[in-house]
């Protein structure tokens, strides 16, 4: 058994996604959750373009991607601005600490 | 000539642009706003009447609505019409009526543009002929009930009456929405003339589901056992809003849909049973209740209450044309009476019974009218609608229903005669209560009494010219003579003479009440029953606070932690792809 693209990408995208959700389960600094959005969502990219390979539409699979680079660079700069802001205001970037629906 | 599809729409149409315009002329001309909505609920009335000559079995109009609703039918049968000129008529007057009653209110945008849409609504409710489309009015009208009850939104009892009967009518909407879908699903679409046309090609155990989530629709919806507790809290509106929800619009859209749905739902096993029991029990229960009760608003819901178990009863038995017949009579002599109370209130600013009293002089045209309502109600022979319509509900359960239902019904009947007295010599006899000077209703009030008066003392009249244009709805087999057949066929039927007594037993009982003590201090555990509403209060108490105390322990999985939050859509993603490789195999 050889090591084609396609194993190698969804090797890629599983390892990225796993990555993702491990550090969104275990941090809780807010930097470090957004650190492991990207990383969730470069996995989801990945995965669109290799979709797209398989069912030998690549283009359409690519553009998707780019949608989802342009939507998830937005999604970043906000997150990454309003960690600035609650930094300023509360002090702290615990996760735990800056929840309010506690009992 | 407009054609009976334009005229469907403008009766829909018109009180909904009202809505918008007495909103838009603002609440600093108040003139304007009065005038405005008495204007487009009365042209609202002239749609629907200059309906009826061209009343048609087929569906006349159809909007294309994208495929996944079905296209926006209507279907001006004679039923749909006759309830759309209900709506609107007697809409109408609760309007003209407002224009006193609700003078140097503030917010009268708010209040006209509801009742407006409410109108339309209900009209829109009875003419369309696609279930899902008849599901959405019959939410708006929900909606727009529970705007108008907590009218008065500074009042928390008055908030808290429309919050209770959003839910319970919800509960009922339920009921229909299931209903509506499962049509979808085995028919292709929510057509209702191709539904009652073949609903025996159904599976029976889905039409089983369908006929008792209608009922459960209609018993929310007309406040039937065991849904009532909304109706009498509901009194907490302006007394128009009570005459139009109790007369007009809203409670007889459950009576409608049961009568609209009978010849699909007749062969249901237990259905037609179900439907006499619901009817049955409720008509004696509210009856004991109105008895115990000392706010005249709420004797007057109570007896709605109980007028509508007999509609009820009537379908369940077979009878829908005793069932309309009866609907007709209470729309005109339930606006009276509503009105007549509001009169009354407005006047001496109380709802109070045992604070009025001795009302008859100071108030005659208020006492003349409400005195033929409520002879009307009691089911008073010869010149009273109510008499007719309840001997003929009588009648049709005798012949069609069970003997206990039956029973039930007549002991009702003595009840709602003793009630009527009750309230009756409560408010305009005895010594009067010192209320200082009491004015007698307005001239618009007046505008509004009178033809209701005249109605109630002539739509008997109209017997037979009424069940030819109910036609089609009616059923096989159940066409119905002329005027003077049906009165005839109703003066020889034994069930009268019976009914007759105990209404009869009904009044000689308040007329020698004070001997009858006695009896009445037995009877007191009952008493005190009746004014806790049965336990059904303490019912619906236990539910909110069930509901509440659950939604308060779920809270603890709101707990804001990302990393639990993570956790439970890793979850969930587990659980679905465990559904999915189960699924595939």
């Amino acid at each position: 058994m050889s090591l084609s693209l396609p194993l190698l990408a969804a090797v890629g995208v599983l390892g990225l996604l796993g990555t993702g959700l491990l550090g969104l389960l275990v941090t809780r600094n807010l930097i470090k959750a957004v650190v492991g959005l990207q990383i969730l969502v470069k996995g989801a990219m990945l995965a669109l373009v290799l979709a797209g390979r398989l069912a030998g539409q690549i283009q359409i699979g690519q553009s998707m991607a780019l949608t989802v680079i342009v939507a998830d660079t937005i999604v970043s700069v906000v997150a990454l601005a309003l960690a600035v802001q609650v930094r300023r205001q509360f002090g702290t970037l615990d996760l735990q600490a800056l929840s309010t629906l506690r009992r | 000539m407009m054609t009976i599809g334009t005229l469907a729409l403008l009766s829909i149409g018109l009180p909904w642009i009202g809505a918008v315009v007495v909103r838009l002329i603002g609440d600093r001309r108040p003139a304007a706003q009065h005038a405005s909505a008495v204007v487009f609920a009365l042209a609202g009335a002239v749609a629907a009447v200059a309906m009826i000559p061209q009343k048609t079995d087929a569906n006349v109009l159809d909007l294309p609505l994208g495929s996944a609703f079905g296209h926006l039918t209507f279907l001006p049968d004679g039923l749909a019409v006759f309830l759309a000129v209900v709506a609107t008529v007697i809409g109408s007057l609760a309007v003209i009526f407002s224009v006193d009653y609700m003078k140097g209110e503030r917010q009268l945008g708010r209040y006209y543009s509801y009742v407006l849409f409410f109108i339309g609504s209900m009209v829109g409710l009875v003419l369309s002929s696609n279930l899902l489309l008849i599901f959405v009015f019959w939410e708006i009208t929900a909606l727009c009930s529970y705007a108008l009850i907590s009218f008065y939104n500074d009042d928390p009892k008055a908030v808290a009456a429309g919050i209770k009967a959003l839910i319970v009518t919800q509960v009922g909407g339920i009921g229909l929405l299931a209903g509506a879908l499962l049509l979808y699903v085995y028919q292709g679409s929510y057509d209702v003339p191709t539904f009652l046309a073949t609903a025996s090609t159904l599976p029976a155990d889905v039409l089983a589901v369908m006929a008792f989530g209608f009922l459960v629709a209609a018993a929310a919806k007309s406040a039937q056992f065991p849904f009532q507790t909304w109706l009498p809290d509901a009194m907490e509106a302006p007394t128009p809003v009570s005459a139009l929800i109790h007369a007009a619009t809203m409670v007889n859209a459950g009576v409608y849909l049961l009568a609209r749905f009978y010849p699909a739902f007749e062969a249901v096993p237990h259905w037609k049973l179900a439907v006499v029991v619901v009817g049955a029990v409720t008509a004696l229960m509210a009856a004991v209740m109105a008895l115990v009760s000392n706010d005249l608003k709420r004797v007057l819901a109570y007896s709605t209450v109980s007028q509508l178990g007999y509609m009820v009863y009537a379908v369940g038995t077979g009878g829908i044309f005793a069932s309309q017949f009866h609907l007709l009579s209470h729309a005109v002599f339930k606006a009276l009476l509503f009105l007549s109370a509001g009169a009354v209130i407005h006047a001496v600013h109380t709802r109070d019974m045992r604070e009025m009293g001795g009302l008859g002089k100071q108030m005659p045209v208020v006492k003349v009218v409400m005195i033929i309502g409520g002879l009307a109600l009691a089911g008073i022979p010869l010149f009273f609608n109510g008499f007719w319509s309840k001997e003929l509900v009588l009648e049709a359960g005798r012949e069609g229903g069970p003997a206990w239902a039956w029973a039930f019904m007549v002991v009702g009947a003595g009840l709602t005669a003793l009630y009527t007295l009750r309230f009756l010599s409560m408010v305009f006899y005895g010594e009067p209560k010192g209320h200082g000077h009491v004015h007698d209703a307005g001239p618009a009030m007046k505008i509004a009494l009178v033809p209701l008066a005249l109605g109630t003392l002539t739509t008997y009249l109209l017997a037979g010219p009424f069940g030819g244009f109910l036609g089609r709805a009616l059923g096989e087999g159940h066409e119905v003579g002329t005027t003077g057949q049906v009165l005839l066929g109703i003066l020889t039927a034994p069930t009268t003479f019976v009914a007759l007594a105990v209404v009869a037993l009904g009044l000689l009982a308040w007329w020698r009440r004070e001997s009858l003590s006695g009896l009445a201090r037995a009877l007191r555990g009952i008493g005190t029953m009746a004014s806790n509403s049965f336990g059904f209060e303490a019912i619906n108490r236990g539910i909110v606070s069930a509901t509440v105390a659950s939604a308060e322990s779920l809270r603890t999985t709101h707990n804001g932690v990302l990393n639990w939050n993570v956790f439970a859509i890793l979850v969930g993603l587990v659980a679905v792809l465990a559904i999915l490789a189960l699924g595939g195999a």
